[in-house]
């Protein structure tokens, strides 16, 4: 049985594989080329481009944004490349990839890492959600964040994965089938944002990308906070959920079996909560709030297997995801390094901070974290709506609102930080003192 | 089971600890030529990946031997996790 299901889950990682090899993957938007001005010519306004992996240089005009006396010349950049009706390709947008790091902003790295990476550790997913918009403030263009941020995901997921193997808490095979199914959720995910991108254009596109995150962060959010919230009460009893349980009855071939999670499900159960990460990580990027509560609510496993299990499936994704980044050689090392430097810790903290808590705080944190994003990116709405011509809203209105959405971000990780290390150290505190009353009682007893 | 004490990693942290820590400034000192090359795209893909593979390991070793060595370890006895 275990060949089967070996094979089974082979085929699917190769025409994965396959598949985002045709359609170029989860990688960067199409346009984007990086290479190196060579010389620029301000009087017909055209620069010469080296294209990276390209032995010949090409001539592109420069579109009416980019001013030819602020291209950098012989430096690494990026280029958004606009197609006009004639089929001639200008230059849209410049931007350096590599920003200079001065000491705040390593020491701002390193911090975000430690945070992002207890979270991580703790929930199973996060700290992405978070890095990204820190790096992109700090300078640093948006597919460049994102492809480093990538690049520092798949070896701490892996690491917290290891950690929380040790401790029984990862559900591998779950976590194989998650992944796996997730990849080709992916793809069905970056087809629709494809067709979107078409018909709407980028504001489109960006509404509906914020749209499906509130939507999914209020309502997933919410229910995990409020189960949450009935457990800390001890309102209710741990349960299965009724959802679970129903689907555990449900019958069709090929049945799954899942040690460490304890349930027994069909195929036709579990790889639809895969497809539907996986699509929902190819619209916000934070595939882990729908995997982690799929897996509690519809596959029916426990928080604490839940979190542990999603760890595996971030570290297949993230490797595949750098894989596609770093082929189009957009990710900056030095900022992957820094962020590990401090997630490597923080990551391994969290872990081992499972081992103190009672299940229903990973969900207090996980519901937390996901309502106090869902206003992070809700604060940006106004402004798309206004991209579309939907609604008015002034330069300083969208200043204020894209600082609430920053803020928010940086205050869902000081939340779940602040949750985290306090129940953290208050479980450490418990199981000491249980400890030492225990050596009393075994002093007492045998004299 | 407390009257057993286990001996805290030092040298595993010191050793991994060093070995981090020239990697990091290695790294560093010769960033103008990593960034050339781990920035080339295509196969030099595996560039990025296979670094962040080994700071993992390097650098995760180290970190696992400080927190052990600051006594934070896991909980030894694990009630069998409840579903929810």
């Amino acid at each position: 049985m275990k060949k089967v299901y070996a094979v089974l889950l082979a085929i699917l990682l190769l025409l994965s594989f396959s598949q985002a090899a045709l359609a170029g993957g989860g990688g960067p938007p199409e346009g984007v080329k990086v290479g190196v001005f060579t010389s620029v010519n301000p009087d017909d306004n055209t620069a010469v481009f080296m294209q990276n992996g390209k032995s010949d240089a090409t001539v592109l005009k420069l579109g009416e944004t980019v001013k030819a006396g602020a291209i950098p010349v012989d430096q690494k950049v990026m280029i958004s490349l606009d197609k006009a009706e004639n089929g001639e390709e200008t230059v849209k947008d410049v931007s350096r990839m590599f920003i200079g790091l001065k000491l705040e902003k390593i020491l701002a790295l390193l911090l975000i890492g430690l945070i992002g990476g207890l979270l991580s550790g703790f929930i199973g997913s996060g700290g992405a959600f978070v890095l990204t918009p820190s790096m992109m403030s700090l300078g640093v263009p948006g597919a460049v964040a994102v492809a480093s941020n990538m690049c520092h995901k798949f070896p701490k997921a892996m690491v917290g994965a290891y950690k929380r193997f040790k401790y029984g808490q990862v559900d591998l095979k779950l976590g194989l089938v998650m992944a796996f199914s997730a990849i080709a959720g992916v793809q069905i995910g970056i087809k629709i944002q494809k067709i979107i991108l078409n018909n709407w254009g980028n504001a489109g596109s960006n509404l509906y990308v914020s749209l499906v995150f509130v939507a999914v962060l209020v309502i997933v959010g919410g229910y995990v906070f409020h189960d949450a919230r009935k457990l800390a009460k001890g309102g209710s009893e741990v349960t299965t959920s009724k959802l679970a349980l129903a689907l555990q009855k449900v019958q069709i071939p090929p049945m799954m079996n899942f040690k460490t999670a304890g349930v027994r499900l069909s195929a036709w159960v579990t790889l639809p909560v895969g497809l539907a990460t996986g699509m929902l990580a190819a619209t916000i990027a934070v595939g882990g709030f729908i995997g982690v509560p799929g897996m509690i609510y519809v596959v029916g496993a426990s928080a604490l297997v839940a979190s542990a299990t999603e760890l595996v499936v971030a570290f297949i994704m993230g490797f595949w995801g750098s894989v596609q980044w770093g082929i189009s050689g957009l990710i900056d090392i030095r900022m992957t390094l820094l962020i590990l430097a401090g997630s490597l810790f923080g990551v391994q903290l969290g872990a081992l901070g499972t081992t103190y808590v009672k299940d229903y705080v990973i969900k207090i944190v996980m519901g937390a974290v996901m309502l106090i994003v869902a206003v992070s990116r809700g604060a940006k709405v106004p402004v798309y709506l206004s991209d579309l011509g939907l609604m008015n809203v002034n330069s300083g209105m969208e200043h204020v609102l894209n600082s609430i959405s920053f803020w928010a971000l940086v205050a869902a990780l000081a939340t779940a930080g602040i949750i985290i290390t306090g129940a953290m150290v208050k479980g450490m505190m418990q199981s000491r003192a249980e400890e030492r009353h225990a050596l009393q009682e075994s002093v007492a007893k045998h004299g | 089971m407390a009257a057993y004490k286990k001996r805290k990693p030092y040298v595993k942290a010191i050793i991994f600890g060093i070995v981090s820590v020239f990697s990091y400034i290695y790294l560093f000192k010769n960033v103008g030529l990593v960034m050339e090359g781990f920035t080339r795209g295509g196969a030099y893909a595996a560039l990025p990946v296979i670094t962040a593979f080994y700071f993992s390991f390097v650098h995760a070793a180290f970190c696992s031997n400080v927190l052990e060595i600051m006594g934070l370890e896991a909980k030894r006895k694990k009630s069998v996790p409840v579903k929810g």
